[in-house]
């Protein structure tokens, strides 16, 4: 056929070395070095924080940024499994530039999960309900003015699955479940690409196969990890919309950060040859629809709950609003979603590398802003009562020192791999001119 | 107005949207400016080839967007504070959290019609007739699998004999003359 023929004779040739680019290891060296710089600050700030009067929670805040760092290396890490395994449903050209990536990031599970079992050990430090055994100790507390009645209400009936041990082994189950897919689907891949082209038609229902259940479990486990993780600091409250709020922002973030490493990327071969600006612009439009999606979400979670206006949920809401929090919840609504979806409603922008990229930035610094809203009114020195203390400042250092030395490990990860699958229809597809993509 | 008569233009026929856009680029390279490419789905860079301009849908896109959104914000604002005030519950009478989802549904409707619209307007569209349809290939193809560049006979350019030849270079399927 003509068209054939045609896309053969003007189709770019594959370069000869699909591994990932020296400055990959660029990357990796000045996330070391940013990741040593700010865990030297937390740490000083951790002892500035406990020195200062009246409230001491320097260690208390490190704990608390730790928990947010958690969840944004988290959310890159099982995040990029999700969208690996939607992409491996879904198909699409743009998901093979980033499958690469999005492999790297399931890889780096377990620095996760060490990151985690720090904040297992200091469960008693972040959350009300580990620090209570049994009903007896509730109502002593309850006497001694630690807790209120609703807190004690709520605890102990929550204590099936508010425990210690629940937390511990929901979490590693969690971790399990993840490992597996992060380890079958990785492993696979390789294989894939170490047959022929005569198999691909199998690859792809393969991976159709164990992805679809795999995104299926991973909305549950996710749900899981987000009510134990963050939820359950204020035991008083519940969203069912919880886990799904956290599933969205994943996307959110791991899309953001997927464009911006292969845009960074596409500076050197093999991705210099293979980003066409069709798939650029594509995986533009795809993060623009999850902008729109998360604030559909959390608007309709705070538009029921103001509707409702019950005592027992509006509560979180006011501890979120009351006392300066309100500042801070317009400034997310503006780099959540205002900034993202008024840039990313341009064409030129979405095709412009460098705009996108200062875009998807915003977008990640957004997440950790949300993060930071989430989890300090939870606490009882916080709630309603936006202040300054060093301790507060936590929430810069200890998430930037745990996402450098993620991003380090991530490249790590990147380096092992060449940066695209070879028995992969698309593959040939990329390689065409832009106007050939009937 | 008279109706014209004469010839409209010279069709060139294509069996793939490359064909097309290298045509249309050389054409437009060598100075043609009354062309068009004709496909029977979005070629963007046979747009670009033949010197697409910016045109206005996207920002009637986003007039009619805001415009619809403030209109109902406006509405839903007047109805319950001026002209029908009721108490909800205790909540004051301007409770703009309720007032954000129909104005966004009105956002999105009247972003969607003027985008739709703004663009047949455009276009000049409906129109009744196209000289161009007088080409049976066209007629056939033009919908389905067929990739058309016509240069039309307003450009300065144009040469019955010589622009047939010049087509011809481009090894396209055929080469028609189009009556108005």
């Amino acid at each position: 056929m003509a068209h054939e023929s045609h896309a053969q004779t003007h189709a770019k040739t594959l370069p000869a070395d699909l591994g990932a680019p020296a400055l990959v290891d660029g990357w990796r060296n000045r996330a070391l070095v940013v990741g040593v710089i700010f865990t030297v600050i937390a740490v000083i700030l951790a002892f500035l924080g406990q020195s200062q009067d009246p409230e001491h929670l320097g260690w208390d805040h490190f704990l608390r940024g730790w928990t947010m760092g958690l969840m944004l290396t988290f959310g890159f890490s099982v995040g990029g499994l999700a969208l690996l395994m939607v992409q491996y449903c879904s198909g699409g050209k743009y998901g093979l530039l980033l499958r690469r990536p999005l492999e790297a990031m399931s890889r780096t599970l377990p620095l996760v999960f060490g990151y985690w079992v720090v904040t297992a050990i200091f469960m008693k430090r972040l959350y009300l309900w580990a620090q209570f055994k049994g009903d007896a100790d509730t109502a002593a507390a309850v006497k001694a003015g630690i807790l209120t009645e609703i807190q004690k209400h709520c605890i102990d009936f929550k204590r099936p699955m508010l425990n210690p041990f629940a937390f511990v082994w929901v979490s590693v189950l969690c971790f399990a479940i993840w490992g597996f897919y992060t380890w079958r689907l990785n492993a696979l891949a390789l294989k894939r690409d170490a047959q022929g082209p005569e198999t691909t038609p199998f690859w792809i229902k393969k991976f159709e196969n164990i992805s679809g259940l795999g995104i299926v479990i991973y909305a549950v486990t996710m749900t899981a990890a987000s009510i134990y993780w963050v939820m359950s600091m204020d035991p008083t409250w519940f969203s069912t919309v919880y886990g799904l709020l956290y599933l969205v922002e994943q996307g959110f973030q791991v899309l953001a950060l997927g464009i911006i490493v292969t845009l960074a990327l596409s500076k050197a071969e093999p991705i210099r040859t293979l980003l066409r600006q069709t798939e650029q612009h594509d995986l533009g439009k795809l993060t623009f629809a999850f902008v729109m999606l998360n604030i559909y979400l959390a608007f309709g979670q705070f538009l029921i709950i103001w509707s409702g206006n019950l005592p027992n949920e509006i509560n979180w809401y006011l501890d979120r609003i009351r006392g300066s929090w309100g500042v801070i919840i317009t400034l997310d609504f503006i780099f959540h979603w205002l900034i993202p979806f008024s840039v990313l409603l341009s064409r030129d922008i979405k095709r412009n590398k460098k705009r996108l990229t200062f875009v998807c930035q915003i977008m990640i610094f957004a997440v950790a802003f949300n993060q930071f809203w989430l989890i300090e009114p939870s606490f009882h020195d916080a709630a309603r009562n936006l202040h300054f203390s060093w301790g507060i400042l936590e929430y810069v250092a200890v998430p930037i020192a745990m996402m450098a030395f993620w991003i380090a490990y991530f490249c790590t990860r990147l380096k092992t791999r060449p940066l695209v699958q070879v028995n992969d229809p698309h593959l040939a597809e990329i390689l065409e001119p832009e106007h050939a993509h009937a | 107005m008279p109706p014209r008569e004469g010839t409209y233009g010279l069709l060139a026929e294509f069996d793939t949207p490359g064909d097309l856009v290298r045509a249309a680029r050389q054409a437009r390279q060598d100075g043609w400016r009354r062309l068009d490419c004709y496909t029977p789905y979005p070629v963007e860079e046979a747009a670009e080839a033949i010197g697409f301009h910016r045109d206005k849908v996207p920002l009637l896109c986003l007039i009619g967007g805001l415009l619809g959104g403030a209109a109902m914000f406006a509405l839903e604002t007047w109805i319950s504070v001026l002209a029908y005030p009721i108490n909800v519950a205790g909540r004051p009478t301007y409770s703009w959290p309720a007032f954000i989802v129909p104005a966004y549904e009105w956002t999105i409707l009247w972003a969607g019609l003027s985008a739709a619209f703004g663009m047949l307007a455009l276009n000049g569209l409906p129109a009744l007739y196209h000289p161009l349809f007088n080409a049976p290939n066209f007629r056939d193809g033009a919908t389905t699998d067929k990739f058309f560049l016509c240069l039309e006979a307003l450009d300065p350019k144009f040469d019955l004999a010589e622009s047939k030849a010049y087509l011809e270079n481009f090894r396209p399927v055929s080469v028609v003359e189009v009556e108005y």
